[in-house]
């Protein structure tokens, strides 16, 4: 009797001290998780506050924790900054994504919608060709994408920055989109294809909305991966007035006249995070779908 | 179909952003114009002409690092400038390769065209054609502090003329305080050093190139390993700022207005930005020495050319000769503390009584300027052979693994 | 015309991959093939071409700055890895659970990953600066260095740091990689293996690491490859130095390219570039073909 009682007590405060254990691990895994959390946090959330402090007090040697007034000064000074003042770039950066989202989601869309769908002569060769062009990395025919940009008068512009980063997008999208097509169940299209109606208009008035995850996937992508790149941006657009944000802003890096002005700096830098960042937080899951998709599932 | 309406609405969105104009049109010319970053007084140039003619020019200042390339792909893109202010030691390359106009009968009409800069017409022609004119003149030569010289007990009146003495002088500024030091060079700008470091072989009658511009000799000249370790001791036994090491040229001209610095190697460029930034600056100028004296001065500065496929010729050329025309020369450039590019204009009325302009203005008289196309990949590019060398012989220590390795990327640049 | 439905079904197939198609053999089969054939030029930015032949390639023998960027860029590659692989490990292992509030911090490690390279390396620049900079900053007020330290200026520091911002940018991805490999392992495993009474290490060497040997030959195999490939980095925190010893590969295929303006000598390098990209990405293919 005395027995039972002892060992249901032990039971019990066994179970006690392997809750406590486990409330103690738990609540340790949320300090370090928090620790960790700050310092990922630290480098955005210091620009941001550098951006905010005025001008004079971004250049402080040893600079200041915290700004001593609030001020939108920097971004002000961005508004004229070089020649045409950050606008231009950022209008730049915009036309220049809006027009890979648009090329990529179209050509992804058709493509992946033909691969998934059609049979025809060659197709196991065409999509093999079209896979193996992720094997070649785009920084290794930048020059002869040079040449050719230059030869049909799209250096300089825009449309052909464009253009180049809708091809760096296009393997990525097509795989992804046929995958996206092939997952759609083929009774869905007979019964439409029975009806009547052309090829075309069954992607659009049927398919295109089963498919809005795959399409909203290769849009993100092609938005964050075009408004980010750097080399090419480099290399394709020597005229300022046509920089996108990340190659203007390291202008400002090098000064005009030698100085740098780091307030303007930061605040350029928070101006080129936002879009991303808040794409991204907007269409997280539809982010890391294509991470997963593009990345493992293949 | 809801699905439709974004996409449709993207692609308006992109329509829309692409067509809109980015400048206006108008049927008046306008040209633009190219200038590296460094303070000449080109705005002041195209400001005057812009509002006296009916022709406009647009001002593009380009980081100085990145002007060949910017200009390179500009040109191979067939949309380069009318008109381009360039480093002059980039001439060559540019007139070799085709891009630039032949101006030779254009230059014969100047009366002055005698008393123009002999080392920027020299770098401006090729192949006995002219291509470009001078702009910018800008000999090197020692700034120093002659209110540190005296707190030093230095005589201001005697600046260094050997290596050792400017040491000496060094030392003694640089004991002067932990904040103080005797000199300072820009370790981590390729260009500032072609500048201001060159000189000093050259005034010890050395060189890092043979006469005829086709082998480096850097291994075989052992002045080359002299000026080095003049160097190197200076870093070695702190006196320049730490700072200095790794300056890429931002603060190649602020860094003496500091007060804190004895010496530096400087351009004319600069005594204008000193005389009229920092008026409570005391400097004096002397030339920059040999080993054990002499002198001799980078003769560095721009030049001004038009672009080949530019469709205003005429108009550009008539924008250039008006910038060496007296008005020009002397309401804005002497006017502004710059020197002219007319030697005869030298002795003007704003330069008068000024010793310091006319000694900095006598360095060109001892100025000497290399011509060799490949220029920038041998000196200016920061990626270059020239700083590699300079900062593991000076920074590193390492002079006989600096002069080997000068040697062999230098020859395989000139090689190739 | 009459075609049968199956003809049509072809045709209509063969038109819908026809853009992507041109799209990728005028912007990548094209410039490959370009690529190869300006190798064998001396090509300059402007002016007159000529053929050389294999001069180009007998040239990499003999640029001492192509071997110093090559041996660079891998010793690079193996230094950024395994920190990028440790810490993504355990942050992939610290959100693994569906705890509360996870989501929050899977977000927050990630987001670094949507900051584009450049922008997210002037940023590092910055703060790493001598005397502007937060890092110096808060090592002088913690006493912890004598003064200030010139991080990007010197060779053996400039690494370090560069580093450090590149995990800082990257592990997100490769935590993400790895949580889904964590995750696909089923927790009966783990239990059972308790019952044996197995601690910690022995679980993570006999269930983690063999079960998730795919997810992480993948995250290893991208990391390697986006490493091989860098640029941004270099070219805008140290610009190549000190030294020279901060060019990439790419960086100097670069520098040739457009500012020596020696586009066939570019392009050979470029050749070489890709051969050992192709190798790479070979293993890569050979890896996630094994399980299927």
């Amino acid at each position: 009797m005395t027995a039972t009682v002892i060992d249901a007590q032990a039971e019990r405060s066994q179970q006690e001290i392997r809750r406590l254990r486990q409330r103690t691990l738990l609540w340790l895994r949320y300090v370090i998780l928090v620790v960790l959390a700050l310092l990922f946090l630290f480098p955005i959330a210091w620009s941001f506050i550098n951006s905010l402090k005025l001008p004079a007090e971004a250049l402080a040697v040893p600079p200041t924790y915290l700004p001593s007034e609030i001020s939108l000064k920097n971004y002000d000074e961005l508004t004229t900054y070089g020649k045409i003042g950050i606008a231009q770039h950022v209008y730049n950066s915009t036309v220049v994504a809006l027009i890979t989202v648009a090329g990529s989601v179209i050509l992804s869309t058709l493509g992946g919608y033909g691969f998934a769908r059609f049979d025809f002569p060659a197709k196991n060769v065409l999509f093999i060709m079209v896979l193996s062009t992720l094997m070649i990395p785009f920084q290794s025919i930048l020059i002869p994408l040079f040449v050719m940009i230059v030869q049909v008068d799209l250096h300089d512009t825009l449309f052909g920055l464009a253009l180049v980063y809708i091809t760096f997008q296009l393997p990525f999208g097509i795989f992804l989109m046929r995958n996206s097509f092939l997952a759609v169940p083929h009774e869905i299209e007979e019964s439409a294809l029975l009806d009547g109606c052309s090829s075309l208009s069954i992607l659009y008035r049927l398919m295109l909305r089963l498919v809005l995850p795959g399409i909203v996937t290769v849009a993100i992508y092609a938005f964050i991966n075009s408004w980010n790149e750097f080399l090419a941006a480099l290399i394709f657009m020597s005229d300022q007035d046509k920089f996108t944000l990340p190659v203007f802003l390291t202008t400002i890096r090098y000064g005009i006249w030698g100085d740098v002005n780091w307030g303007a700096l930061q605040a350029g830098v928070i101006v080129s995070i936002v879009p991303s960042l808040a794409i991204f937080l907007a269409l997280q899951r539809y982010y890391m779908d294509g991470l997963m998709g593009g990345a493992v599932k293949n | 179909m809801n699905s439709r309406k974004p996409l449709l609405l993207l692609f308006a969105l992109v329509l829309i952003l692409s067509s809109l104009p980015l400048a206006a049109q108008d049927d008046q010319i306008s040209m633009t114009m190219w200038v590296r970053s460094i303070p000449f007084q080109t705005q002041a140039l195209v400001d005057e002409w812009n509002a006296n003619n009916d022709s406009q020019i647009e001002l593009t200042v380009i980081p100085s690092a990145e002007f060949v390339t910017k200009m390179g792909a500009a040109i191979a893109a067939g949309e380069p400038p009318d008109i381009a202010s360039i480093d002059l030691i980039y001439t060559p390359a540019f007139a070799a390769a085709g891009q630039l106009v032949d101006i030779t009968e254009y230059v014969r009409e100047l009366p002055y065209a005698d008393t123009l800069t002999p080392a920027h017409m020299e770098l401006g022609r090729y192949e006995g054609r002219n291509y470009a004119v001078p702009t910018g003149v800008d000999g090197s030569f020692i700034v120093y502090n002659i209110d540190l010289f005296e707190q030093a007990g230095l005589d201001p009146d005697n600046p260094p003329s050997t290596w050792d003495e400017m040491l000496e002088a060094m030392r003694a500024i640089s004991a002067l305080g932990d904040d103080i030091y005797g000199y300072w060079f820009s370790m981590n700008c390729a260009g500032c050093n072609a500048f201001t470091f060159l000189p000093f072989i050259w005034a010890s009658g050395g060189d890092v190139l043979s006469d005829d511009y086709s082998e480096a000799t850097i291994t075989s000249d052992p002045i080359v390993r002299d000026a080095l370790a003049f160097y190197n001791t200076i870093w070695e036994e702190g006196l320049v700022p730490e700072g200095a090491s790794i300056d890429n040229g931002s603060n190649f001209v602020s860094a003496f207005t500091g007060g804190n610095i004895g010496m530096a190697g400087m351009g004319n460029f600069a005594i204008p930005l000193f005389t009229n930034d920092h008026p409570d600056l005391n400097f004096d100028v002397f030339h920059i020495p040999g080993k054990e004296g002499g002198a001799a001065s980078f003769g560095g500065g721009d030049v001004i050319a038009i672009a080949s496929g530019s469709e205003h010729v005429e108009e550009a050329w008539r924008f250039i000769e008006w910038t060496m025309s007296d008005e020009a020369q002397i309401e804005i450039y002497a006017a502004n503390g710059q020197i002219p590019v007319r030697l005869e204009l030298v002795d003007n009325p704003y330069f008068e009584g000024d010793d310091r302009q006319m000694t900095a203005a006598s360095a060109l008289a001892v100025g000497f300027t290399p011509y060799t196309t490949v220029y920038n990949d041998l000196f200016n590019d920061p990626n270059g052979p020239w700083l590699e060398m300079l900062q593991v012989a000076i920074l590193d220590g390492d002079i006989d693994g600096a002069l080997e390795l000068g040697q062999e990327r230098f020859t395989q640049i000139m090689e190739g | 015309m009459n075609l049968t439905w199956t003809q049509r079904r072809k045709l209509t197939g063969l038109l819908f991959v026809t853009p992507t198609v041109a799209f990728v053999t005028v912007f990548f089969i094209i410039p490959l093939i370009m690529t190869i054939f300006m190798s064998f030029h001396d090509w300059p930015l402007f002016g007159e071409r000529a053929f050389t032949g294999l001069e180009n390639y007998q040239e990499l023998g003999k640029d001492r700055q192509y071997r110093k960027s090559l041996d660079f860029t891998f010793r690079y590659t193996a230094l950024v890895t395994p920190p990028i692989f440790i810490l993504g490990f355990i942050l992939a292992s610290l959100v693994r659970h569906n705890i509360r509030y996870i989501g929050v911090f899977r977000t927050i490690f990630f987001l670094p990953v949507v900051i584009g390279l450049g922008v997210s390396s002037l940023l590092w620049t910055w703060m790493l600066d001598d005397r502007i900079g937060v890092f110096n900053k808060i090592l002088l007020d913690l006493n912890l260095v004598p003064k200030a330290q010139l991080f990007l200026g010197r060779p053996n520091t400039a690494m370090n740091v560069i580093i450090l911002s590149v995990v800082w940018k990257t592990v997100g991805f490769t935590m993400i990689l790895l949580l889904a490999g964590l995750q696909a392992i089923p927790d009966e495993l783990y239990e059972s293996a308790e019952v044996d009474g197995a601690g910690y290490f022995r679980k993570l060497i006999y269930i983690t690491l063999p079960l998730m040997r795919r997810f992480i030959a993948l995250a290893l195999i991208l990391s390697v490859i986006g490493s091989v490939l860098s640029f941004d980095q270099f070219y805008i925190m140290t610009r190549g130095g000190p030294r020279n010893s901060t060019i990439s590969i790419v960086f100097w295929i670069f520098n040739n390219s457009f500012t020596y303006f020696k586009m066939g000598y570019g392009a050979a390098m470029s050749i070489v570039l890709l051969g050992i990209l192709v190798a790479l990405t070979g293993l890569q293919l050979y890896v996630l073909r094994e399980k299927e």
